[in-house]
């Protein structure tokens, strides 16, 4: 586990030398980025200025709110940039690089690639939190590890998606789709939503687990539901290996040009 | 001790087949039909620790396929392979620590970096011990002669210079067995001569087992002394490459130089006249119908000969030639099954 953890470190440090290449880019990116969640937030504040709450949550929840999934959605594909190309990868028969090297494919494939647009939300997640006022200790970690674990279920759901490749030949559309979805739903109070939406929020698309469920883990303190949340990210990451592995023995490789950015 | 050992390998894979245009996308939604290709049928083959081996075949004969199957990428359909005592398919992380590999589509270079960044991840993937990789790297860094480049991201450098580094990044582990699939794709002359030597140069000192497959047939003639060819996913030859040239090569080309200019209708008897100059000549002579000594006895007598030269045509003729005839059996061999009984 430690000699895994060391070379996902080394790939991470690669990644970032690589993104530098370019820097005048990457900020681009970055900025980029940071504009596109800051016009979501405006029109939170704006709403919110009028209506003052919304089912239960107010500007302070949106704020925390908006910390947590861009934080989560930040550490996500800064440092498994690849998780939403899964399927592009085994659509083109990409892999090859990764199974001629002796180490596990889906982690050294997941930490391959530092996706640049990803640290404009890391930064806005940052500057969220500071809107939210809350700076004692226990806010911070409680924030800080929520986050972790809503990027544990990030990369795992793009990872369950993605590897659906490999038995249904394409699936980069479903990947972008069901992801897409799984960030608005997140974006917006829980309470919005009932009945059958709401399951579906908490199961195919858990887009509660990476907003709400945090939310309230913060807002509230409650250690048992922060338990509840690393369990569905390891039942998640779990979920993703074993669809990724066993999807593996069906791999067809292809002659596609590759190259390792 | 053997390195390589196939027993009746196959590769099937499942194509989905769709008639042209809007309508046969639609009817393949609902009635999807399939076809079985073979890609590999039945491979059996052995291969000595320390050879060098070309493994040659048109496009599509199943090379890469077989390759795939030997580093553990694919999975076969049927059949036993065994590389290094591993089994690939299921052994693939252990073998992986003995083997190095080279797709030449494929690099393993991280493109926006250096070469000695990718070389500095590929020992924390190779665990190897720091000290030891130092030595390593600049052995390889020496006899490759990539000392000058090693610094410079990879997008800049050219075509011979990242294949160079490619090798070395293969090599740093200190590989028993390296497959190249096409390491020449694409380079010129001078850059394919460079990492010939090269390879030559590592094959020999390192006693490296290296498994080769090119299109480019200067690379079995300057490489491999065994040679093994496959079509439509069977061999159809494995023989030493001068035993390839012996059994195929029934004819030589030979070039003579008179010492006065030659009239228009100057022709040979029992031979191919392939070109005629003021001077001289070039003729293709089968040497099953009239020996070579025949034909010089008669030029010489023909006019004073200042220069003669008596070559083997080139091994791409050769290895055509086995194509050609492996085709149209194979065109028959199908003909002969559609014929209704």
């Amino acid at each position: 586990m430690l000699r895994e953890i060391k070379f996902v470190l080394q790939l991470i440090k690669l990644n970032i030398a690589s993104a530098m290449e370019y820097r005048a880019s990457f900020l681009m990116q970055a900025v980029g980025m940071f504009i596109n969640n800051g016009i979501y937030f405006v029109f939170w504040i704006l709403f919110f200025d009028k209506f003052g709450e919304l089912r239960g949550y107010s500007i302070d929840q949106i704020f925390l709110l908006f910390a947590i999934i861009t934080l989560g959605f930040g550490m996500a594909l800064t440092f498994a940039g690849n998780a939403n190309r899964i399927a592009e990868f085994v659509a083109q028969g990409r892999l090859d690089y990764y199974l001629t090297l002796p180490r596990p494919v889906l982690p050294h494939l997941l930490f391959s690639w530092m996706n640049p647009f990803t640290f404009g939300d890391l930064s806005f997640g940052v500057i969220s939190y500071f809107f939210t006022g809350r700076f004692d200790p226990v806010s911070i970690v409680l924030t800080f590890v929520s986050a972790v674990l809503a990027a544990v279920i990030f990369v795992s759901v793009f990872g369950i998606f993605g590897s659906l490749a490999f038995y249904i030949g394409n699936a980069k559309e479903i990947t972008f789709f069901l992801g897409n979805a799984m960030i608005s739903f997140s974006l917006y109070p829980i309470g919005l939503f009932q009945g059958a939406v709401r399951l579906i929020l908490y199961t195919l698309i858990p887009a509660a687990f990476v907003g709400a469920v945090p939310v309230e883990i913060v807002e509230t303190g409650n250690l048992k539901l922060l338990g509840y949340l690393a369990i569905a990210a390891a039942i998640g990451a779990t979920l993703m290996t074993v669809v990724f592995q066993t999807g593996l023995r069906r791999y067809e490789s292809g002659s596609a040009i590759n190259v390792n950015m | 001790m053997q390195a390589v050992r196939l027993h009746n390998l196959k590769k099937t894979f499942k194509l989905k087949r769709k008639a042209p245009g809007l309508m046969g996308s639609i009817r393949s939604l609902y009635k999807p039909e399939w076809n079985t290709v073979e890609a590999v049928k039945g491979i059996s083959l052995e291969i000595e620790q320390g050879e060098l081996l070309a493994f040659i075949g048109p496009n599509g004969a199943g090379k890469s396929t077989t390759i795939k199957m030997l580093t553990g990428i694919l999975h076969p359909s049927e059949g036993e392979a065994e590389v290094l005592g591993y089994v690939p398919y299921k052994q693939r992380q252990q073998l992986a620590y003995h083997i190095g590999a080279i797709f030449g589509q494929k690099p393993q270079l991280w493109y926006h970096l250096p070469p000695i960044d990718t070389f500095e991840l590929f020992a924390h993937i190779y665990e190897l011990d720091y000290t030891a990789y130092q030595k390593r790297r600049d052995f390889l860094v020496e006899a490759l002669q990539i000392q000058d480049f090693l610094e410079t991201p990879v997008r800049k450098l050219s075509l011979g210079q990242r294949m160079r580094c490619e090798i070395a990044s293969s090599l740093l582990h200190a590989p028993k067995i390296l497959f190249l699939d096409e390491p020449t794709i694409g380079l010129d002359v001078i850059a394919k001569q460079h990492l010939r030597e090269a390879i030559k140069t590592l094959h020999e000192e390192e006693n490296l087992t290296i498994f080769l497959t090119s299109h480019d047939v200067g690379d079995v003639e300057a490489l491999c002394k065994r040679v093994v060819i496959i079509n439509h996913g069977q061999v159809i030859f494995d023989d030493k490459t001068s035993a390839l040239k012996r059994q195929y090569l029934t004819h030589k080309i030979i070039g003579v130089r008179f010492g006065r200019e030659i009239p228009e209708d100057f022709s040979v008897r029992d031979a191919e006249l392939l070109k005629r100059g003021t001077w001289g000549a070039k003729i293709r002579l089968d040497t099953s119908i009239r020996p070579v000594d025949d034909l010089i006895m008669a030029l010489m007598s023909y006019a004073p000969v200042v220069d003669l030269t008596i070559e083997d045509p080139p091994m791409e003729e050769v290895i055509r030639e086995i194509y050609t005839a492996q085709e149209s059996i194979h065109l028959n061999h199908k003909e002969q099954q559609e014929v209704p009984a």
